[in-house]
């Protein structure tokens, strides 16, 4: 069976890369195609990269505090270029000066994240998630 | 070692030169009007008496690079306009080709209307990286054989679906080339096995279809679309042999009377490795086409984009060029669009440098080819090399103060093909590749400062 295809990559003016470089490393162990648009990534890169690649999903990170403008309007984008099957997810430190995260969870959210993750999240619940995730939507990874 | 007769029959002119391999010499060399709309090879009698007229040698092989008749037209379908729609253009460019039309996502009713009236040579189908995206080129497919023009189809897509698309349009009678994905990965450019294909498409049928075989009593092999020709002849100039040392990174320019192409032959993509790369991977032999940039057919819509040119002088001499096109050339107007033609065409071939301020400093990430130290600018084609003021044409193409993002050329010496030697010697690159370098070396002529 061919492998599932995940975009990845830093969004915005961020250039974080240890992060960036576990998760390929991480979600390529875990059997998926990783493609990692490294970092400063814009919004439109992500679209490109999974309309092109027919990913199932696309895992955004944020370190530097502005992850709330960077991805505002993410979730719409991709719903109009038809990606809205496409699971969105996000972690890292995605805000500054909001210590309550369940706040953020939901900001993010109503943004059209499916999963969001607080900073030091374990990186395998990120990959259960997806796996799961997958699997409702019928497809097994 | 033999000797050839090369000719390059263009739109307005053919070309040609008797090549001395063993001397390494060209022996003779001349030009007329090109007779493409009557009968090719009347053109290629009167070059070839002209350049007889003086000596008597024996020609061992005779060979020909045309742009006539329109030259190679194709159509390019992706599916994101900046990856798979962007390769398979430069993989159209690169094989020598215009591309008349580009589509990108799904194709609807109009502008499967357009592609059925462009009586278009080849059409090129990308989109979906391999074991990605199927749905577009899926798409696309079905549309195609509801057309009732044939032409052959070259399929460069996700690879998953390959088979079926080809079964599915060699069933209504379209020829299908398969060809490696010009994107198999998010931005990997891949596109020498599709521009090989192209060449081999325009040999076998394209050359027929346009009338040039009429060609074959006169001469022994039409090898190449001009565009190629004079690509495999840069590519050598810079790159070299392992015999002769090529003369590293360069630009160069050919001004038509609908198109500015613009070439550049790079070492290297990212140049400063401190700059991140975006997007799709550039090739680092590179043409692009600009078919609204020209001195004849697209003369007026290149002053309409320097409105500071604006004067009633110029625009009687722009309507007078638009009721004439064979107008002869009024050099200082003239020289003004052409600048115009080599400033525009430039920027739009070369990279770009993005500054963004992070929290943790500037940092820089360039899209698109890094040319600033490409230190080799050569002028190609009539409208340059005729021109007196070719230095200061091509010199348009340098980085301008306020313009410090756009990856042109810092400085750089200036070069003219002044015997239209470029076109006709791409023909021998495959079989002499050392002589093509030296000939070029020493006889393209090198402007100095005025």
């Amino acid at each position: 069976m061919e492998k599932i295809n995940v975009v990845i990559g830093v969004i915005g003016a961020d250039v974080h890369a240890v992060g960036n470089r576990i998760i390929d490393y991480a979600f390529s162990q875990a059997g998926f195609n990783v493609i990692n648009l490294g970092v400063m990534v814009s919004q439109k890169e992500f679209m490109d990269a999974a309309i092109e690649t027919n990913a199932k999903a696309i895992i955004v990170s944020s370190l530097y505090g502005h992850g709330e403008l960077d991805c505002r309007g993410m979730g719409d984008m991709l719903k109009e270029a038809g990606l809205e099957d496409v699971l969105l997810y996000i972690g890292g430190n995605l805000v500054v000066g909001k210590s309550d995260f369940s706040e953020v969870e939901k900001l993010f959210k109503s943004m059209g994240f499916n999963r969001v993750y607080p900073p030091g999240a374990d990186i395998n619940q990120g990959i259960e998630d997806l796996k799961n995730d997958l699997k409702e939507k019928g497809i097994y990874a | 070692m033999p000797n050839f007769c090369l000719f390059d029959v263009g739109s307005t002119y053919t070309k040609g030169c008797i090549v001395d391999t063993d001397q390494e010499i060209i022996l003779a060399q001349a030009s007329d009007f090109t007779t493409s709309s009557t009968d090719i090879s009347i053109g290629i009698e009167k070059v070839k008496q002209k350049m007889f007229k003086d000596i008597t040698v024996h020609i061992d092989k005779t060979y020909v690079c045309s742009s006539a008749k329109g030259g190679l037209k194709m159509i390019a379908i992706g599916l994101v306009p900046d990856l798979t729609l962007k390769a398979a253009q430069l993989a159209c460019y690169s094989a020598g080709a215009k591309v008349i039309k580009s589509y990108s996502f799904e194709l609807n009713q109009k502008e499967l209307d357009e592609i059925e009236n462009s009586n278009c040579d080849i059409l090129l189908l990308s989109g979906g990286t391999d074991g990605g995206n199927t749905s577009s080129v899926r798409h696309n497919a079905n549309q195609l054989i509801k057309l009732k023009s044939r032409f052959p189809i070259i399929y460069a897509g996700n690879k998953s679906c390959q088979d079926e698309i080809k079964t599915q349009l060699e069933q209504v009678g379209f020829e299908c080339i398969l060809c490696a994905n010009v994107m198999p990965s998010y931005g990997i450019l891949e596109v020498d096995e599709c521009k090989n294909k192209i060449r081999e498409l325009f040999l076998k049928s394209i050359v027929k279809a346009k009338g040039l075989s009429q060609l074959n009593e006169v001469i022994d092999e039409i090898v190449l679309p001009t565009p190629l020709s004079v690509f495999e002849a840069l590519k050598l100039l810079s790159k070299g042999t392992k015999n002769e040392s090529g003369i590293g990174d360069l630009i160069a320019i050919d001004i038509g009377g609908a198109t500015t192409d613009v070439y550049s032959m790079n070492e290297k993509l990212v140049v400063n490795e401190e700059f991140g790369y975006k997007g799709l991977q550039e090739p680092l032999e590179k043409r692009s086409v600009e078919g609204d940039l020209g001195l004849r057919y697209s003369a007026s819509h290149v002053y309409e984009l320097k409105t500071d040119l604006h004067s009633t002088e110029f625009d009687a001499y722009i309507n007078e060029i638009n009721n004439n096109p064979h107008l002869s050339s009024n050099i200082e107007l003239d020289t003004q669009l052409a600048s115009t033609c080599v400033d525009i065409a430039t920027q739009r071939h070369v990279g770009r440098l993005e500054t963004s301020y992070t929290p943790m400093g500037i940092s820089y990430y360039q899209t698109g080819k890094d040319c600033r130290n490409v230190k080799q600018c050569i002028g190609i084609g009539g409208p340059i090399i005729y021109n007196p003021n070719a230095r200061s044409i091509l010199s348009q193409c340098l980085t301008k103060p306020n313009q410090k993002d756009i990856l042109l050329p810092i400085e750089c010496e200036f070069y003219l093909d002044k015997d239209y030697l470029i076109s006709c010697l791409g023909l021998l690159s495959k079989q002499y590749p050392d002589v093509v370098i030296r000939i070029l070396k020493k006889k393209l002529e090198k402007l100095n400062h005025v």
